[in-house]
Order: structure tokens, then C-alpha cells, then sequence
């Protein structure tokens, strides 16, 4: 049975990642209440901009014109959201607020040791004395400082995700004009928080996808600055789409408990639904407050692309040394066996090898035809080739595949980023591991995902930086502005982040971190293991460094469309 | 029988602690001198940040221990009213305003638990059966042990237990242990590499030596019923009650086989000692360096670079090079012993 969910009380970026809907373009504002009065106000004006999750009509033909009564696309969208501490000062009653998570009401800077941001071989003591987050953009080095009575606490996030003017690498005016409108409405009593950016200059945090140049055309691209391509795998949950998309939505992103690939559980992601354990995720009282809100932490991960450059250049020069293949195979395939996907997004569970992964390639005719050779027209352009790719990404075939037939990591090590982050059906207990020589494993048919589904998480933001791949280095501004959605942050986004991404007991690779995400500054090492029927040995990568560090961030509430009538009124009333 | 498991005694012990304060102007009470003193025991240094911490777990001075536990009951926990079926006391006129009475422990008691080898030398391999003596002497040894390379410590937190008092040697410790060790019931071991054979119940033959007397018996007893007096040319009255008689005498051994078989100790694993453990650590970490640093070498450099590794970290040896117990890592040299 198809869940109806109600679309119009939901935010629209718990349900829509808004770069996947042509929003190239993000602006993130944080604002500081300093009378609730006056909050509550804002919160009003503001409430009446929300994008919703309601889904939109398909946009009129050419010639027709639009019809008033029908919602379509916007052309800028508008999310709200509030820190623990913004509740406090919004004057939620201690009883709804004692009832929130301790981890929300902690905040993130205080969970920096268990996510790993802080340096976890430094006593509490000795990191304070660093002053561990010096690196930390302004904004967020203020926020919740102990002892300075909050005068420059994060109390609320507004995100404005804007369509892109065709062919430029320009967001619509109607993004600068809602900035101007929400900005007026704060007035007085609710202050604009600046010092984004690394010298705190910035009045927001900007963003932007990194756009591809087809001969002087832009077109947004799903990389980020490190040029993987990024966001393919989101979780599905019931409700999210109606129900003849969902059945080829769910491929790969769903829960598999043996019917196949189904929906993830609602509860897992909104609050006041059945979740994952077969009851309501804890809330606090009124129900109504909680109800179709939920939880998010705000990162922005700041990507250190010149450092990344210099070791993988260093790896991939030895790689090919011991594997005995060239530059071109070498890089390509250290790139991928770090992701757990080929640059281009094939995952390595489909082409495992570098030979493989060109031959899909070539089917797939993600390759241009070299114009020399291409007749009068026919052939692949560039920009077929590079649609062919998109398209691809973003059909099921990209995310339909498994671990449990590769438990040894011989196509996607076991280790790799992908693998951590959404481990599907690789941790059944009862999944059976065995290499044979001709290097053959268990197909592990009834695997199921059951050790996953309750660590799901969805993943909301867009690159920041440049929008183009002109060279960057560790000091440019570049990086993932990230919003990890979900019911519990502790049960999901940190545990994921704190055992999966920092650790990896769970994939049987001791101290070792995620190669991408994980911090490196004492675990280098990633294993890639070999197919015994190449006769090679497995390859350790054991030169990482720290590729993304955090620069900040905090935990948010994303409140209902109900919710936020309820703050913005003052009536919100636990008894 | 079930402090022995796997080679291993988990032992479990129960020690009163003085009720009041002693005669001291700061009339801290000898509880909360046991809680002090546990307080400040220093842990061992088991995360990267306390890996240069100053002092390490007192427990980690020994080769005994793979896991240790102190700490303090205050009392019995209450779990609320025991729960009847409310009809059954609505007959019987039970007011359940009244209250039950409520169990209490006599004082507050400190608890020391503890997962050791089931020797008393170190060194020696883990037995699979041990008698009741001879588990005695290996309480005995750990004590010793414990005392010999951390008395200070124990003098300092069992001063305020019951009985204590003038103790001063290994085996006055020993001997003070032994009146507070009580059964362990449920062991939990978790080494297994591969699994060893377990002492599976034959429960069709059990149920067999059961069953058949039983079903005799009550079809004797039943042809009798119906005047059928012999059968065979036996009485089946006779018949039925030898039939049952046997029924019982087979029920009481099939209990207390299926008991005695569960209390059985599984036979140790491999590698499953404190000393091997720790040298597995070791060989682990070592391995995985010498793997990284001879990456791509010749066959002739990397065989050679094998017979140095083997030369110096000796992975047969189980006396070392090895960790320390009570570190995290092997990294740094001093946290290697036996070099």
C-alpha cells in the first residue's frame, strides 16, 4: 500500500535534492535572534516564502500559458531550519525542548570529537589549548562558544537553492531578490550572522555545481571539486514519489528484505511515521510540533584538491610500478578504487576492472567519436557523450548492484568510500566469504540489507568554490556545502560518520578511514584487493593525507509547515 | 562448573564492605572510600588520545587478565511490585495497597570480576577440564599475582571491606578472595577463530528413553482399564507401573544428563591465551608494515626482507616481541616488551 504523505506541510528539501532538479545554485544565510518577539516575526514573514514538498506540474508547452491556480517549479526556493539553541531563543517551552535529542540540543562543535573533526589522539584539554577549530570559518569558530552567553550562536539556517540562466553560469535575479526580501524582513531583534568563507568576509555560504564548457556553452555537471560524481545513491522512502515512479525510483536506493528492492521506511526521515523498527521515532510533545519535520547537520566540507593531487599522483606512480600497467590505468583505476565509482559515475560493482569499465564505456557511448573519423553528422558529439553519462547516472541501472556477491572487495574494495557510506547487503551476518583461485566468490542471493537501513541518510547541498575545474589548490576556497537529513543524527549521520567513515572495524579494515571523507592525519593505508586469477598482490595505498576537513556547521530542526505556523504564533504547548 | 570455560576461569567475587565511617574527622564512610579508591585507579590507556597518559591500569601489570571489573552494589535493585495474575490474587483476597516486602542486601559489597587463563604459571597452555582443587589453584595463583604486582592498590580498596583487616601477604589475599568467590553462571568468551566441537545434546535418543516406557506404560494402564488384566501372559497392571517406574528413573537421568553436559567447559580455542593474544596484536600491526614497505620489491629484496621480519619479531615465539598489555598500539617502542 502506497503511504500518502502530506506534501504541503513537509519542507520541500527533505523530499527534493534541488540540485538533481536543475537548482545549480545555493545560498545558505544564518541568522541570530536576539528578541523573540521579533524572531517569532520573521519566522512568520518567512514561513509564507517555504518551498514545499508538493509536487510540482509539469512546466506549460511553448505557446501555452501558465495556468495561476497550478504550482509549478519555482525559479528560487526557500527552506527553514533552527538550531537547538534558535528554539531556546524562539521561546519553545523547556517541556518540548527537553523532549528534543541531547545531540541536537549539544550541537555539533561539541560532537567534533566522536565525528572525528577534532583530533582524536588530543585530550580534550590539549585540543582546546590548539584551539582545534581555528581553521573553522569565523561564523561557526563564534558559535557556541562556552562561556560567552551565546551573543553569537547560529539560531537559524535559510537555504535559497535558484534555477540557472541557460547557458551561463549565472543564477536567476530572482535569487538576489528573495536574498533582498528575507534579508529586509529581519530588521531589527534578528541579526544576519556573517563570517563565512575562510576570512569571514562572506555574508552567506554560497554554492554552486561545477559547470562542464562544451565550446563556450555551460552546463551544471554532478561533480564535485575533486571531480568525482557525486549524489547518484539517495535513499527512497514511501511517500516520496508517487507510486509508478517509485518503482523504478526504489533500484538501488531503497531496502532490500528479500521482495526486492521496496521503499525505505518513512520514519527513517520524517518524524511522526512508522520507521525502520516498526514504531515512531522518539519525538517530543505536541506531536504536531514534530510531526513531518526532522533533523539535519549542516558541514561544510572544505576539499583539500591540491594536497588529493600531489598523493595520488605519488600512488598512482607507484601503483603502476607493482601492478605494471600505464599512467592513464593506473590513475583512473587508483581514482576509482578509492570511490568505489569510475569518475564518471559507472559504479565498480558493474565494470570491476579498467578494461571492463572501458568496454562499458564504449557500449554506452559515454565516448565521443573522434571528429576526424564521425561522417557528416554521425557519430557522438561531446555533448551526446556527455548526456549519454548523465542520463545513465541518473537511471536505476547506475545504482542496481550489491556487495554480498563481492565480500572480498575484488571489484569495489572494501574499504572504499561508497562501501562505507551505504554498505547494502555487505554486512548480513550470514553472508558467506570465500575466494576461489580462478578469483570466483558466493553470490549471497538472499542477502539482505536489515544492518543498513536503519543508517541511512539523505543527502542535501551542492559543491562550493569555483564553478569550473580551473586549478585549485589546499588554500582556495572549495569544497561540499552538505546537509545529511534524518529522524535520529545520532543513530544515523553520526554513527555513520563516527564507525563507517572514521573507523573501520566494520569492513574488517582495522583503523583504517574512508579514503575520501576520513581524516588521515594517523591512518593512511587503503587496501585494494586483487583478483588472485591476475596473479597480483593487493595494492596499499599508505600515503593518504586529509583530503576533507570539516570548516564548521551545525545541527538543525526542520520544522513542518505546521510547526513553524505554531512557532511563529508562539503556541506551541507541550501539555 | 561454569567458572571454567574455554581455558579460561571468569571469576566472580563478592567482598562486604564496613558499614559507617572509621574514627576520622572527615567522617568520609568506608563505601565511599572503596569508591575513591576506584575512582582514582588510573585506566588503561586505550584510545589514541590517553596512549601517552601517564600511568597506566594497575591490572595491566600482569599476563593474567584479558578483562577486569570493580565496582560497588550498594544494594539489591527493586524491581517494583512482583507481578501476580490480578484475578487469581482478587479470589484469593489479596490487597495489593499492601506493600511486599522488599529484599535488601545486609551491607553495600564490592565486586570484582574478572576473565583470566586458567593457569598458575604464566606461560603455561590453557587446560580444557580443571577439578574443583585445581580451579581453587588457579584463583589462588591469579591473587597472588594480582597482589604481587599491584598491593598497593588492592590494600588500598579492600582496607574497607569486611575482614581485611591485617592482611599482608599474596597469600593472606588469596586466602581473602577465596571465602568471597561465588559462581559465575554465564560465561561469555569471545576468541573463537573457528568454532570447537560442541557438546551437542542427543535429544532424539533422550526423548526416546522417555517416551517409549511412557507410551507402555499408560497403554498397559489403560487395557487394564478396560479388563484386559494380561497381556502376553503378563500382567498388564504390573506391566504399566514398572513401565512408568521406568519413565521417571529415565526422565531424572535425561535432566541431569542434559544438565551435566551443559556445564561441560568448551575446550579452550586457539591462540586464546593473554600472551598470544597480545603477540597477534603485535604480528598484525607489524605484518601490515611490512607489507606497505615492500611493496613492488624484487622476489630476491622481498624474500630477504621476509627472513629479517621473521629474525626479529619472531611470530612463533609467544614470550615476544609482543604489546604490552593495556596499550592500544605497537607503535611505540615502548609499548613493545621482550624485544
Amino acid at each position: 500500500m502506497t503511504r500518502e504523505l502530506n506534501l504541503n506541510d513537509i519542507q520541500g528539501n527533505v523530499t527534493r535534492a534541488y540540485g538533481r532538479f536543475s537548482f545549480p545554485f545555493a545560498r545558505y544565510y544564518f541568522f541570530h535572534i536576539d528578541n523573540a518577539a521579533a524572531g517569532r516575526k520573521f519566522v512568520d514573514e518567512v514561513r509564507k516564502l517555504i518551498t514545499t514538498a508538493e509536487r510540482w506540474a509539469p512546466a506549460p508547452g511553448e505557446g501555452e500559458k501558465p495556468v495561476d491556480s497550478v504550482n509549478y517549479k519555482p525559479l528560487v526556493t526557500t527552506n527553514m531550519a533552527f538550531t537547538f539553541l534558535g528554539l531556546w531563543a524562539l521561546e519553545i517551552p523547556l517541556r518540548t525542548l527537553q523532549g528534543m535529542p541531547d545531540v541536537f540540543a549539544e550541537g555539533m562543535k561539541e560532537r567534533a570529537f566522536v565525528l572525528g573533526d577534532r583530533d582524536q589522539t588530543l585530550t580534550e584539554e590539549e585540543a582546546e589549548k590548539e584551539n582545534w577549530c581555528a581553521h573553522w570559518d569565523p561564523i561557526w569558530q563564534k558559535n557556541r562558544v562556552r562561556g560567552a552567553g551565546g551573543k553569537d550562536d547560529v539560531h537559524i539556517w535559510i537555504s535559497m537553492n535558484a534555477q540557472c540562466v541557460p547557458g551561463t553560469v549565472d543564477p536567476v535575479p530572482e535569487l538576489q531578490q528573495r536574498i533582498d526580501q528575507i534579508k529586509a524582513l529581519a530588521g531589527s531583534g534578528v541579526r544576519l550572522m556573517t563570517g563565512n568563507g575562510r576570512d569571514g568576509k562572506a555574508e552567506c555560504q554560497e554554492a554552486s555545481a561545477v559547470f562542464e564548457d562544451f565550446g563556450g556553452m555551460k552546463v551544471p555537471s554532478p561533480k564535485e571539486h575533486f571531480g568525482f560524481t557525486d549524489g547518484i545513491g539517495d535513499p527512497v522512502f514511501h511517500g516520496q514519489y508517487p507510486e509508478e515512479q517509485m518503482k523504478t525510483a526504489v533500484i538501488g536506493r531503497g531496502k532490500m528484505m528479500g521482495n526486492g528492492w521496496e521503499p525505505l521506511a518513512t520514519g527513517e526521515f520524517i518524524l511522526g511515521h512508522p520507521d525502520e523498527s516498526q514504531e515512531l521515532p522518539p519525538t517530543s510533545r505536541p506531536s504536531e510540533f514534530m510531526h513531518n519535520g526532522t533533523y539535519m547537520a549542516y558541514r561544510k566540507l572544505h576539499e583539500n584538491v591540491g594536497t588529493f593531487w600531489e598523493v595520488v599522483d605519488a600512488e598512482v606512480a607507484q601503483y603502476c610500478k607493482v601492478m605494471d600497467v600505464d599512467e592513464e590505468e593506473g590513475r583512473e583505476t587508483i581514482l576509482a578504487k578509492m570511490c568505489g565509482r569510475w569518475t564518471d559515475g559507472v559504479p565498480l560493482a558493474v565494470a570491476g576492472t579498467y578494461a571492463d569499465w572501458r568496454a562499458f564505456r564504449k557500449k554506452m557511448n559515454f565516448e565521443p567519436t573522434d571528429p576526424e573519423e564521425a561522417k557528416d553528422g554521425a557519430g557522438v558529439s561531446p555533448f551526446q557523450a556527455y548526456m549519454n553519462q548523465i542520463n545513465y547516472i541518473k537511471s536505476p541501472e547506475a545504482s542496481d548492484f550489491r556487495y554480498a556477491d563481492d565480500m572480498a572487495g575484488l571489484k569495489c574494495p572494501v574499504g572504499a568510500h561508497m562501501r562505507r557510506v551505504n554498505t547494502r547487503d555487505y554486512m548480513d551476518p550470514m553472508n558467506k566469504f570465500s575466494v576461489a583461485d580462478d578469483g570466483s566468490q558466493p553470490e549471497n542471493p538472499d542477502a539482505t540489507t536489515a544492518l543498513n537501513k536503519r543508517r541511512r541518510v539523505l543527502r542535501r547541498g551542492l559543491p562550493y568554490g569555483p564553478p569550473n575545474f580551473d586549478s585549485k589548490d589546499d588554500k582556495t576556497e572549495q569544497g561540499v556545502a552538505m546537509m545529511l537529513l534524518g529522524t535520529s543524527l545520532f543513530r544515523q549521520f553520526e554513527f555513520v560518520q563516527q564507525q563507517w567513515i572514521q573507523y573501520g572495524l566494520d569492513f574488517h579494515q582495522g583503523n583504517n578511514t574512508d579514503p575520501l571523507l576520513g581524516n588521515h592525519d594517523h591512518h593512511k593505508r587503503h587496501t585494494i584487493p586483487s583478483d588472485p586469477s591476475t596473479g597480483k598482490p593487493p595494492y596499499v595505498m599508505s600515503k593518504l593525507k586529509t583530503f576533507v576537513e570539516c570548516r564548521g556547521g551545525d545541527y538543525f530542526f526542520i520544522p513542518s509547515m505546521t510547526a513553524l505556523r505554531m512557532i511563529a504564533m508562539g503556541i506551541v504547548d507541550p501539555t | 562448573m561454569a567458572d571454567l570455560d574455554t581455558g579460561h576461569i571468569f571469576l566472580t567475587t563478592l567482598a562486604p564492605i564496613k558499614s559507617g565511617t572509621p574514627v576520622d574527622p572527615d567522617s568520609t564512610s568506608y563505601e565511599q572510600r572503596v569508591r575513591t579508591a576506584l575512582a582514582e585507579l588510573p585506566t588503561s590507556r586505550q584510545s589514541p588520545a590517553t596512549e601517552k597518559a601517564k600511568y597506566n591500569s594497575p591490572f595491566a601489570r600482569n599476563l593474567r587478565n584479558h578483562f577486569v571489573r570493580m565496582f560497588v552494589i550498594d544494594d539489591a535493585i527493586y524491581n517494583g511490585r512482583v507481578q501476580e495474575n490480578a484475578l487469581k490474587l482478587t479470589i484469593q483476597k489479596v490487597n495489593t495497597i499492601t506493600p511486599q516486602p522488599v529484599d535488601t542486601l545486609n551491607c553495600s559489597y564490592l565486586v570484582f570480576n574478572a576473565d583470566i587463563d586458567a593457569i598458575t604459571k604464566d606461560g603455561d597452555p590453557l587446560p580444557t577440564n580443571l577439578t574443583p582443587e585445581q580451579q581453587k589453584e588457579v584463583r589462588r595463583a591469579y591473587a597472588k599475582e594480582v597482589w604481587d604486582t599491584m598491593e598497593e592498590e588492592i590494600s588500598r580498596i579492600y582496607n574497607n571491606c569486611v575482614g581485611f583487616d591485617g592482611i599482608d601477604t599474596g597469600d593472606g589475599f588469596a586466602d581473602y578472595l577465596e571465602k568471597c568467590h561465588v559462581e559465575t553462571l554465564m560465561p561469555f568468551h569471545d576468541y573463537y577463530l573457528k568454532l570447537p566441537k560442541f557438546h551437542t545434546l542427543p535429544v532424539t535418543p533422550l526423548l526416546a528413553a522417555v517416551a517409549i516406557p511412557a507410551l507402555v506404560g499408560v497403554l498397559a494402564l489403560v487395557l487394564w482399564l478396560f479388563g484386559m488384566t494380561s497381556v502376553f501372559g503378563m500382567s498388564s497392571l504390573l506391566t504399566g507401573i514398572v513401565a512408568l517406574g521406568l519413565t521417571f528413573v529415565a526422565a531424572k537421568f535425561g535432566i541431569s544428563y542434559a544438565l551435566k553436559n551443559g556445564a561441560k567447559p568448551l575446550p579452550p580455542a586457539e591462540y586464546d591465551d593473554l600472551p598470544s593474544v597480545l603477540k597477534s596484536i603485535y604480528i598484525q600491526q607489524k605484518f601490515a608494515d611490512f607489507v606497505v614497505e615492500n611493496q613492488g620489491v624484487s622476489d630476491a629484496d622481498l624474500h630477504k626482507a621476509f627472513g629479517a621480519f621473521m629474525a626479529e619479531h619472531k611470530p612463533d615465539d609467544r614470550t615476544g616481541p609482543m604489546q604490552k598489555p593495556g596499550v592500544i598500539s605497537s607503535s611505540r617502542p615502548d609499548n613493545i616488551i621482550n624485544a
